[in-house]
């Protein structure tokens, strides 16, 4: 085998959050269509959650690379820590308002009254457990009065599921859930991403059995499944500069490339 | 670039590591199978001990040994008068014993370390000598008797009785081969050990006749005295009894007490020892 097929396969798989990247699942699909269809409704805040690394930031890039033609979509991946420079940068974005000095919540207000927005504005908010309860509470307040409309993302642990009860259990018109993927769907999800790339003698290397492996490793998840194919086609390429390759059937995922990459990557505890 | 070498060698651990589980489980249920099969193996030759002297002995077929026995010793009685009849009796039981050199002694190796089996056998012997007494006692048996045995002398003349004997005579040497195996001490005490628990005269008898033959006198005399005082209608004990007393140069009492015996069962084993020791044929 080529080893520009290794190192093109090995792209495929670096954790990077680009709509272009966002492979369709059935499941997958279904629950972003609610989502888009929950955006349209008169809500005041929908909540997507889910473990680290089920797609929740993809997801919400997703919709943002897909509203953005037809709605006022502002999208902020990393948090604003601070409150007023929250303040300020959603009133510059969204109302074109560039405040100078302090920002408060009161303030802003005032500013989301005066202005004339035809339709309301959706912003998007990736991991919202890291804002502080304050600010938290204030995004809530701000989501009632019906200026703003909120998406935000939240990380499934026990701490976060606090938050999500304590400021938005009342608020919550639409909450949907991200979970880690089948091993059905993983191996849709593999051969989906590589013969999106045209790397298809990669995508039939990966048979049931060497899904199930990855699966069992990595438990569906995606972000794991991307690290651990990025380290086997790196050790594949590694294999094929050391001519080593003949030792591995190149017909299928070798299992002990499979669990030499989870070794590497720290899924197992070798 | 990957360490391929580093990375083979940590997944080497690891695959060496994942197995170990396997590998322990795999063991530890071989070693379970086999000390259950073993244990199982232990069971089954018990209850092989155990089972096969029912099987091997059944009531029938003993009953014509016996009287295979006793033809044997009677015949030799009439024929040759002066001969010591248990003493040919002993002979032609050992000839029993050495004949079937075939797979039946195979067979007698395993049968024989059981105690149940002696308790079986000893169980046969037992009924056989009440058998024996309960025909001797009444005066009219002693009249069929005699009867009988011509008859037994008869059917051998004839093909088919002489198959059935044959085969009777097997099972004898099975039965008694085991005795013969138990001809310890250490068997003996073994022996003693339980009839001090059950005083079971069969028992008593047997030690009183294993001593006998190992030249035991003194005990021999003491555990046919023993089996005497729980059942006086044991033949077989009162000849030991009397055997016993002329071993012991108790000549004078063994033939007063035979006497007394013979004039209360009509024993013709008694009677016969009786003429031998008056006769000086037995010392």
């Amino acid at each position: 085998m080529n080893s520009s097929i290794f190192e093109n396969s090995k792209d495929v798989f670096l954790d990077t959050v680009h709509a272009k990247d966002y492979i369709q699942l059935d499941r997958v699909s279904t629950i972003y269509q609610s989502l888009k269809n929950s955006i349209k409704k008169p809500l005041k805040m929908v909540l997507l959650y889910g473990k680290p690394g089920t797609g929740k930031s993809m997801f919400l890039t997703k919709l943002y690379h897909d509203l953005s033609s037809t709605q006022d979509v502002y999208i902020y991946k990393t948090p604003i820590l601070d409150e007023s420079e929250f303040f300020k940068t959603l009133a510059q974005d969204i109302f074109s308002v560039n405040y100078k000095g302090e920002l408060n919540f009161t303030q802003f207000m005032k500013i989301a009254d005066s202005s004339d927005l035809n339709s309301v504005p959706v912003i998007l908010l990736d991991e919202a457990q890291l804002y502080a309860n304050e600010l938290m509470e204030k995004i809530r307040l701000l989501s009632d009065t019906r200026s703003v409309k909120f998406v935000i993302t939240l990380h499934k642990t026990e701490k976060e599921d606090l938050i999500a009860k304590e400021h938005f259990q009342t608020r919550i018109w639409e909450s949907i859930e991200l979970e880690n993927a089948s091993s059905a769907e993983l191996k849709i999800y593999i051969q989906k991403k590589l013969m999106k790339a045209n790397c298809f003698d990669s995508a039939n290397m990966f048979n049931n059995k060497s899904v199930n492996l990855i699966h069992k490793l990595t438990n569906g998840n995606y972000r794991d499944t991307n690290k651990l194919l990025y380290t086997l086609f790196d050790l594949y390429i590694a294999y094929q500069d050391n001519q080593m390759l003949s030792n591995l059937n190149t017909n299928q995922v070798s299992n002990k490339l499979i669990e030499m990459s989870a070794i590497h990557t720290g899924l197992i505890h070798a | 670039m990957l360490n391929i070498n580093e990375l083979e060698q940590r997944w080497l651990k690891y695959k060496i590591k994942s197995y170990i589980p396997h590998a322990v489980i795999a063991i530890s249920t071989i070693a379970i199978i086999i000390v259950a099969s073993l244990f199982l193996n232990k069971e089954d030759s018990k209850s092989l001990q155990t089972s096969t002297p029912i099987k091997t002995s059944p009531k029938k077929p003993v009953r014509s040994t016996q009287e295979i026995e006793i033809k044997k010793i009677r015949t030799p009685k009439i024929k040759q008068s002066n001969k010591g009849v248990i003493t040919q009796r002993k002979l032609q039981v050992k000839k029993v014993y050495s004949s079937p050199a075939t797979d039946n002694s195979k067979k007698k190796m395993t049968i024989a370390p059981s105690l149940d089996f002696m308790k079986k056998m000893q169980g046969n012997t037992l009924s056989n000598y009440e058998r024996n007494t309960e025909t001797y006692t009444p005066p009219q048996n002693l009249q069929s008797r005699p009867k009988q045995t011509p008859k037994i002398e008869n059917e051998p003349v004839k093909k088919a009785p002489v198959k059935v004997l044959k085969k009777s005579k097997i099972v004898v040497k099975k039965s008694e081969i085991s005795i013969k195996r138990q001809n310890t001490h250490d068997d003996i005490t073994q022996v003693i050990a339980r009839f001090n628990k059950n005083n079971n005269p069969a028992l008593s008898l047997f030690i009183a006749k294993k001593y006998y033959e190992l030249g035991d006198y003194h005990k021999s005399y003491n555990y046919a005295l023993i089996t005497n005082e729980i059942n006086s209608e044991i033949e077989a004990s009162w000849i030991v009894f009397a055997k016993s007393l002329v071993k012991l140069n108790e000549k004078d009492l063994a033939i007063k007490t035979l006497k007394k015996y013979v004039s209360q069962s009509n024993s013709n084993r008694a009677n016969i020892l009786l003429d031998e020791i008056l006769s000086g044929k037995f010392k």
